[in-house]
């Protein structure tokens, strides 16, 4: 069982200096404390700023003794994220985590891992082969991303509304759940399409 | 006086009817002397009133017993009061108050039979006992009048403590009751080395002994305020009183000073883990050489599953072996290469074991 406890100490831990930090946790539904959904600013001087990446976080019941499943619903293009179904390659969240770790360094480390790649280590190998071989364009292509995917929020909200209205779903639940995950559009759209 | 000795008889019957109720006091007439030398030594240092006042409070039963009406008996305690009041020539306000104070106090002692006088035979003891107990308690009239107001509050204090855990009833008593002759003994030395200099020997003004007199009293909740001048000399004593049960002399250095300087100065950490609290035992214990703090939970938890330090990721086996590198491991070297595969094993045992206990 997920020590409860701890979790709630690092959400409110983690959320006192979200402005500061850049990493944000909110429970992914209010019942569930073992799945969460965490957020962390684009880091600064690198393709990925001024993105919001979104980040699926699950808590398995040895937690915090084991690592907490994390994975990217935002798109990124990264060596080491997946650009299909974004799968992370970090060893901390692998054999290298520690229980002294926390939710929030995790997704601090997830941020650093943003700004310096670990092409060597690869989880997406075609990401990784432009990394090495022609930096401009994995730069280019990753800001591309960002932009595309990482950005929404900044879109208006009344066009996320019809552009979800536009696929079939119903306006009223459309903006319910978008104001449920802070106007995010992917994560509107996957909980649309999930319930 | 006239009243009081009419009333000493039916409260002597009282008293023997409570004094089945009552557990055993042989510390009683043990503070009855040396309440009586304190009130003596007050009483001549107050030096007020003379004549009336000395004989209100030297016949022990007389000056007890006053009291004791409105504990165990239905008598109206106004007479008596009233009484006080041409006596004392207090002011009436005061009276008032302490009066129906007073009554509370005395309406409450009925409920619960620790509060009611010790026995026929010791009356005084009975009055004593309380005056020990709460700083004068429900016999205001024994020694002055003055003292009624801030005494009746105190009695209320403890009642309270004593509410918290009734079982052990006499026990707590005896503790209060040492307790408060400890700081009793304190304050009045205090009253009479440290401050000589204060109106309250006073001999002819009440009010001044409205002033001092509760101060003594009210220095026992207040203990801990950091303007009290009587704190450095009377709060360390208080264990060092011969007399003072060892055990509430170490509830006292513990919970009291103990805990409070502790809580201030050095919070419990918590457990970088599971976020608990450490308590000593955790707060010492030091699986690893990095240093790395952890509640012993935590690490047994580590230790069934892979067994490394969250702080260095280094295996508690090993670094434990070469930590505890001491006697046992001396003789895994002598012994050969094939023990060393199972000593590590026993090492790392036995020195994880180690500081915990």
């Amino acid at each position: 069982m997920v020590d409860v406890s701890r979790v709630q100490k690092e959400l409110t831990e983690c959320n006192r200096d979200r402005e500061v930090s850049g990493v944000s946790i909110a429970l992914h539904d209010g019942a569930n404390i073992s799945h969460l959904t965490g957020t962390i600013a684009g880091p600064a001087d690198s393709p990925y700023e001024g993105g919001t990446f979104v980040i699926d976080i699950r808590l398995p019941g040895g937690y915090p003794f084991e690592p907490p499943k994390m994975q990217f619903v935002t798109k990124v293009w990264h060596p080491n994220i997946s650009s299909q179904n974004g799968a992370i390659c970090l060893d901390i969240l692998k054999d290298q985590w520690s229980p002294a770790l926390t939710l929030k360094t995790a997704l601090l480390s997830l941020q650093a891992l943003l700004s310096s790649p670990a092409p060597d280590d690869p989880q997406d190998a075609v990401v990784a082969q432009q990394y090495l071989r022609d930096y401009p364009t994995f730069a280019a292509t990753a800001r591309y991303w960002t932009e595309a995917f990482a950005k929404s929020t900044s879109t208006g909200m009344e066009e996320k509304v019809q552009k979800l209205v536009e696929m079939g779903f119903p306006e009223d639940l459309v903006r319910s759940t978008l104001k449920s995950v802070d106007g995010d559009e992917n994560m509107a759209l996957e909980k649309l399409c999930s319930g | 006086m006239g009243h009081s000795d009419a009333a000493s008889p039916a409260s002597a019957a009282a008293a023997r009817d409570a004094k089945k109720k009552r557990g055993n006091r042989t510390a009683a007439k043990l503070k009855q002397s040396k309440l009586e030398t304190r009130r003596e030594q007050w009483l001549s240092g107050q030096g007020k009133d003379g004549k009336e006042t000395k004989v209100a409070a030297s016949p022990t039963g007389a000056g007890s017993n006053a009291g004791s009406p409105i504990l165990a008996s239905p008598h109206p305690p106004l007479p008596r009061r009233r009484a006080d009041t041409r006596s004392r020539g207090s002011d009436p306000d005061d009276r008032e108050e302490a009066g129906a104070t007073g009554l509370e106090v005395g309406s409450s002692d009925l409920d619960s039979p620790m509060h009611s006088p010790g026995s026929d035979k010791s009356q005084g003891n009975g009055g004593a006992r309380r005056k020990g107990f709460s700083g004068n308690g429900g016999g205001p009239s024994l020694s002055s009048g003055s003292s009624v107001w801030s005494s009746s509050r105190s009695v209320s204090d403890a009642e309270e403590e004593d509410a918290g855990c009734p079982e052990d009833d006499s026990e707590v008593l005896d503790d209060w009751e040492a307790a408060a002759d400890a700081l009793y003994d304190d304050d009045s030395h205090c009253h009479q080395s440290s401050v000589p200099t204060t109106p309250t020997p006073a001999p002819t003004n009440a009010a001044p002994a409205n002033a001092a007199r509760p101060e003594p009293i009210r220095s026992k909740t207040r203990a801990w305020a950091p303007d009290d001048i009587f704190r450095p000399q009377s709060l360390p004593s208080i264990t060092k009183q011969a007399s003072f049960p060892a055990s509430i002399g170490n509830c006292w250095a513990g919970m009291g000073m103990g805990a409070a300087q502790q809580g201030i100065l050095s919070l419990p950490l918590p457990c970088p883990i599971c976020y608990e609290d450490l308590d000593p035992t955790d707060s010492s214990f030091r699986p690893c050489p990095c240093g790395f703090h952890l509640c012993l939970f935590c690490h047994k938890k580590i230790l069934e599953a892979d067994g490394r330090c969250p702080g260095c990721r280094k295996q508690y086996n090993t670094v434990s072996a070469a930590e505890g590198g001491g006697g046992p491991k001396a003789t895994t070297v002598g012994t050969g290469q094939e023990m060393a595969n199972i000593a590590p094993v026993r090492l790392s045992r036995s020195c994880s074991m180690g500081p915990r206990y």
